[in-house]
């Protein structure tokens, strides 16, 4: 099998992931209920948990890390935070359904700048034009379609400068690219588990600058005389028992990136990408790469003569693993013209190798 | 022998309060707080027996201190100290 779906979910995970999951369902019970050996193992893998991604992300204290049970979880928690009915927010154009539904849920006014793809300067200018008047700006860091680093750091700085609060997306860019809370200066920074991070499915994180809205409501192990849910991090947010199994691979995942650096896999990711790019040269195929360092290990590209769901049919049938469609971002699909026919995304991460890649497009090559 | 409860606003609090006391070298352990010493029902502190002085100090330079401090003066039972 070649698996090149990892921006769904990276299925080769380090081998200490599945062992935590393996210990901890054996060993771990309730974190903040009970006080007996199990339940205190369990709090403590949370914990170790919530420092490890804490000092991953410059989060700061960890209590700001809150855990949730995936991106979109952590995404509804901080949109519906800040965004209400009338809300005037501004996205980038290739956000991710999971930003543009709960806007669209909440009843806000959604403005769409930066839709050229590979474009950092278009988009801020656009964002520069836009803004004024924005009570919130949702931006993703890497287009889960595309692979399209959004300059987010400039985006974060113009949302300083005009005092808007911002949420970024960061499900294709945590632990593929620096995501620093502090630096970024972000409300919100939501991000899945399950995918650069290397934990389970059911996994997934939010840092938060200040307590959010709940969005479910139930024990949290502390305050329990009250009716409502306590006001500080990370209890409000994190109602009935965590997924400590899952938290606990999260954790080795976590762990994993640390010891090999984001800059080493993201360096692999892009070698693998011109890799694509280069074995695939001269091919029909139209391939939305990028030219410069826009990019990380995603890519998408489509056929002048097969549906994108059939050319992925073919590759399946050569067990290669990829994802075809509109990737549940039709926005992104609008602004790069795409929103017709899909494409088909090919996903890298550091268990991908160049060997595999090359495999990939001489299958590719032979579909045609 | 000396016991000292120092409760804390939720677990991860207690648990930070615990990790800051073991990067300065002071043993303490995180509890489940007894309920007669709490208001809001569920909590937890952070139990030492040694160097009480020096971890309040460390902890209220922290800002984790958040609630109130305890002595243990006989079996199940603790005085709140006034600091």
């Amino acid at each position: 099998m070649i698996y090149l779906d990892n921006a769904a979910t990276t299925l080769i995970k380090p081998p200490a992931v599945s062992a935590a999951v393996n210990r901890a369902i054996k060993t771990m019970a309730s974190p903040g209920r009970g006080a007996h050996r199990p339940a205190m193992a369990a709090a403590q893998e949370v914990f170790n948990c919530r420092e490890a991604a804490a000092e991953l992300f410059n989060a700061g204290e960890p209590e700001r890390v809150v855990f949730t049970m995936n991106a979109t979880h952590a995404l509804n928690i901080a949109i519906k935070s800040l965004a209400h009915k009338g809300s005037r927010v501004l996205i980038s154009g290739f956000e991710h359904n999971s930003v543009v539904r709960p806007l669209k849920a909440v009843g806000a006014e959604v403005r769409v700048a930066g839709r050229e793809l590979f474009d950092s300067e278009g988009l801020l200018r656009d964002f520069e034009r836009e803004i004024r008047g924005a009570e919130l700006v949702v931006c993703t860091h890497v287009s889960n379609a595309f692979g399209y680093i959004l300059p987010i750091y400039e985006v974060a700085e113009l949302c300083r400068e005009w005092s808007v609060p911002l949420i970024v997306d960061a499900s294709q860019s945590a632990g593929v690219l620096p995501v620093d809370m502090e630096k970024l200066g972000a409300a919100f920074i939501a991000m899945p588990g399950h995918k650069g991070l290397f934990g389970p499915q059911g996994t997934g994180i939010l840092l938060c600058r200040d307590h959010g809205r709940t969005l479910m409501e139930g024990g949290s192990g502390s305050d329990s005389i009250s009716e409502f849910m306590p006001e500080y991090l990370p209890d409000r947010l994190e109602a009935g028992t965590h997924n400590v199994c899952g938290i606990a691979g999260l954790r080795a995942g976590i762990e994993f990136v640390k010891a090999r650096g984001t800059d080493s896999i993201l360096k692999h990711e892009k070698m693998l990408v011109q890799i694509m790019k280069e074995n695939l040269k001269g091919s029909d195929y139209e391939m939305f790469f990028d030219s410069g360092e826009n990019q990380c290990g995603v890519l998408s590209l489509r056929s002048p003569y097969m549906d994108c769901e059939n050319l992925a049919e073919k590759l399946y049938a050569r067990d290669i693993c990829v994802r075809s469609g509109l990737h549940c971002a039709p926005l992104a699909h609008k602004s790069v013209g795409t929103i017709d026919t899909g494409t088909v995304r090919f996903s890298f991460s550091p268990f991908v190798s160049p060997q595999q890649v090359k495999m990939c497009c001489k299958i590719l090559r032979e579909a045609v | 022998m000396e016991q000292y409860l120092i409760m804390c606003r939720s677990l991860t609090y207690a648990q930070r309060a615990e990790r800051v006391l073991s990067q300065n070298g002071i043993n303490s352990n995180v509890i489940k707080a007894p309920q007669n010493l709490l208001t809001g029902g569920c909590g937890y502190a952070v139990s030492l027996r040694k160097n009480f002085d020096k971890a309040y100090s460390i902890l209220n330079s922290s800002g984790l201190i958040k609630g109130k401090v305890f002595m243990r003066v006989n079996e199940g039972e603790y005085e709140e100290l006034k600091i």
